[in-house]
């Protein structure tokens, strides 16, 4: 199954964000072993240059870490992991945020829709 | 190491019209790369002139260093745009020839290829439906190890399902220091497994950069590009 | 490289050569047994001499349909393989130019020195019978004197003619198939056209050689003996042949040049 990838952005991006997210949503534990480049870019159904310049970005930031014969693993560092997790959620309300700008509410009212939509959710199994 | 492939003022010229005129260009190895342009903007004859079945006007072609001759004919595998097996031919002997004139010709692997698309060997070509025909052609092509393989045209005649598994038999085969040149007019398609593309407009080159270079630098798609660059 | 393209280009045309020339065998074989072991020369009766005429001229116009088939078969092969939608997978085998044509040149003389085999097998065989050699054995006098020489040793030098001219053939026809592919446009049209206007040139040059070197058939050749007979077939044999060789020498140097600098597949 080829990867969902969206046309206007760049591709080695897109694979960073696929990869982090399969880690977060535990496709990967930590300290495990990723698939090699090829069999990774056969998967997404890309370059695998491209593939390999999206792990390398991984690796600088530490995410991912290579050992040189036996391939490439999930950091086992739970700090990093976590504040990775941290970056994520972050970029994911402030786009909420701004989304919410768009449609003319202020931050207040946004979190009162936020409150209400929360209430409302967990009221609804006792219905 | 010199280029894998290098233009120099390259001219090819039909009666009074010129399919390439003075291109310069050169290729790296372990790339990817998409040769995209509207029809006679010059991609199939600059392929041709890589196979070393056209001659060029003026100019040089070099493929290694080297001028297309029988040298070069050992490290390059070519996909033409049309069938080019004898029809007469079965399935077994057309595997055969290649094996018999191809050092780097490796069975093993188009057997493979054959036996998952149930291909039957004693089948001849001239019964093959057109799509079973590119793809048996392909095999062929992509199982030699080759430098530079030139695709002309691999997924132009074939349905969406038999693209897939072309552009996956491409993926799968080439090795990371082989260069694959294809020529295409579907770029929606493929733009995720290219490196870099080409565009030829009017027998010159108009663009030459990476994919993702494209999308850093104008936000949108090579095929979103490629539509304004060249729109009627 | 030049052995393996030789033993393809071989077997993709064996099929169709063996069945021609198995038919041509199987049809001499018949012919002797049914129709040559049964005449009776003690007698020439007009029946018996239009028999012979009838069976000679349908026997001579069978040799000569399998020998065009046999030309057409190198013809076509070495358009199709060279020229056409195949010309693509020829032309990028790691072979050079050179080898391709040597393939074909090397190919295309066995094919046709096989085919004066079977023809000369078919000759020999129907003419061979005991009735035929006794017959022939009242008139050999007259005819050794006629010729100069026996009529096998002159049936020999036709079939050695006939070998040597299978070469120039070969080349001939590439040549024309060669340069007809120059026009992308015609490709046929000109390379038969090239055949024609070359062989009028040809003509026309061996012509004047002739009439320079005083061997043009004039009209007292019907006065000439054995002896003086026989002098004129050597002169004129040897002539052509150099002339054919000559002619030879120059096509090849056309094509050869033709498939290494403008080879342009469309």
């Amino acid at each position: 199954m080829p990867w969902k990838l969206d046309s206007s952005r760049p591709i080695y991006l897109q694979l960073m964000e696929r990869i982090q997210h399969d880690i977060i949503s535990g496709v990967y534990r930590p300290g495990d072993k990723i698939p090699s480049v090829r069999d990774l870019a056969l998967e997404a159904s890309v370059n695998p240059n491209t593939m390999q310049k999206a792990l390398s970005e991984l690796e600088r930031s530490g995410l991912v870490y290579s050992q040189r014969t036996s391939g490439r693993f999930i950091t086992e560092d739970e700090k990093m992991l976590k504040k990775m997790k941290m970056d994520l959620a972050a970029e994911h309300i402030q786009q909420f945020f701004e989304q919410m700008h768009h449609l003319g509410f202020s931050d207040e009212e946004a979190l009162d829709l936020i409150r209400e939509t929360l209430r409302r959710k967990n009221n609804e199994p006792d219905s | 190491m010199s280029p894998i492939l290098e233009c120099r003022n390259l001219t090819k010229k039909y009666g009074g019209s010129y399919a390439l005129s003075g291109l310069n260009l050169t290729l790296e190895r372990g790339e990817i790369i998409g040769l995209l342009g509207p029809n006679g903007s010059g991609k199939s004859s600059l392929i041709k002139l890589a196979a070393g079945v056209l001659q060029p006007t003026a100019g040089e072609i070099l493929l290694s260093g080297k001028a297309p001759g029988a040298e070069t004919k050992r490290f390059v595998s070519y996909l033409p745009d049309r069938s080019y097996l004898g029809r007469q031919m079965r399935v077994s002997e057309a595997v055969d020839y290649y094996n018999t004139f191809y050092d780097n010709f490796r069975p093993e692997r188009a057997s493979g290829m054959l036996d998952s698309l149930e291909i039957d060997r004693r089948a001849r070509l001239s019964s093959l439906s057109k799509g079973t025909l590119e793809k048996v052609q392909l095999i062929l092509v992509m199982s030699r190890d080759a430098d530079l393989y030139l695709l002309d045209e691999p997924i132009g005649g074939v349905d969406p399902a038999a693209r897939d598994y072309i552009l996956q038999t491409i993926l799968t085969n080439y090795n990371e220091n082989a260069t694959v040149l294809l020529s295409t007019h579907l770029i929606s398609d493929i733009e995720n497994i290219l490196d870099r593309v080409l565009f030829l407009r009017g027998g010159q080159l108009a663009l030459n950069a990476s994919v993702d270079e494209i999308r850093t630098e104008y936000g949108k798609s090579v095929d979103t590009l490629f539509r304004e660059v060249f729109k009627c | 490289m030049l052995r393996k393209l030789i033993k393809f280009d071989l077997k993709s045309g064996a099929r169709i050569f063996l069945l021609l020339h198995g038919i041509l065998l199987a049809v001499g074989l018949s012919g002797r047994l049914l129709f040559m072991n049964h005449l009776d020369f003690s007698e020439a009766t007009p029946a018996l001499v239009s028999s012979i005429v009838l069976f000679a001229s349908l026997t001579l116009f069978l040799l000569m349909a399998v020998c065009f088939c046999t030309w057409l078969l190198i013809a076509v092969r070495f358009y199709r393989n060279l020229f056409t939608g195949e010309g693509y997978l020829t032309w990028t085998l790691p072979a050079s130019a050179v080898e391709h044509l040597w393939a074909k040149i090397i190919s295309g003389i066995i094919w046709y020195t096989l085919d004066c085999l079977v023809v000369a097998a078919v000759i020999l065989m129907l003419v061979t019978g005991q009735n035929v050699t006794d017959a022939y054995s009242v008139i050999a006098p007259e005819v050794t004197a006629e010729l100069g020489m026996p009529l096998s040793t002159f049936g020999l030098y036709l079939f050695i003619v006939m070998i040597i001219s299978c070469f120039s053939s070969v080349i001939m026809t590439y040549f024309c198939i060669a340069v007809g592919q120059l026009f992308p446009a015609h490709r046929v049209l000109c390379a038969i056209a090239a055949y024609f206007i070359s062989g009028l040139i040809i003509q026309a040059v061996s012509m004047g050689l002739m009439l320079l070197l005083k061997l043009f058939p004039g009209i007292n050749l019907s006065i000439l003996n054995g002896e003086q007979l026989a002098q004129y077939m050597f002169s004129a044999i040897t002539l052509s042949i150099a002339i054919m060789f000559a002619v030879s020498a120059a096509e090849y140097a056309a094509v050869h040049y033709i498939m290494k600098k403008k080879i342009n597949l469309l």
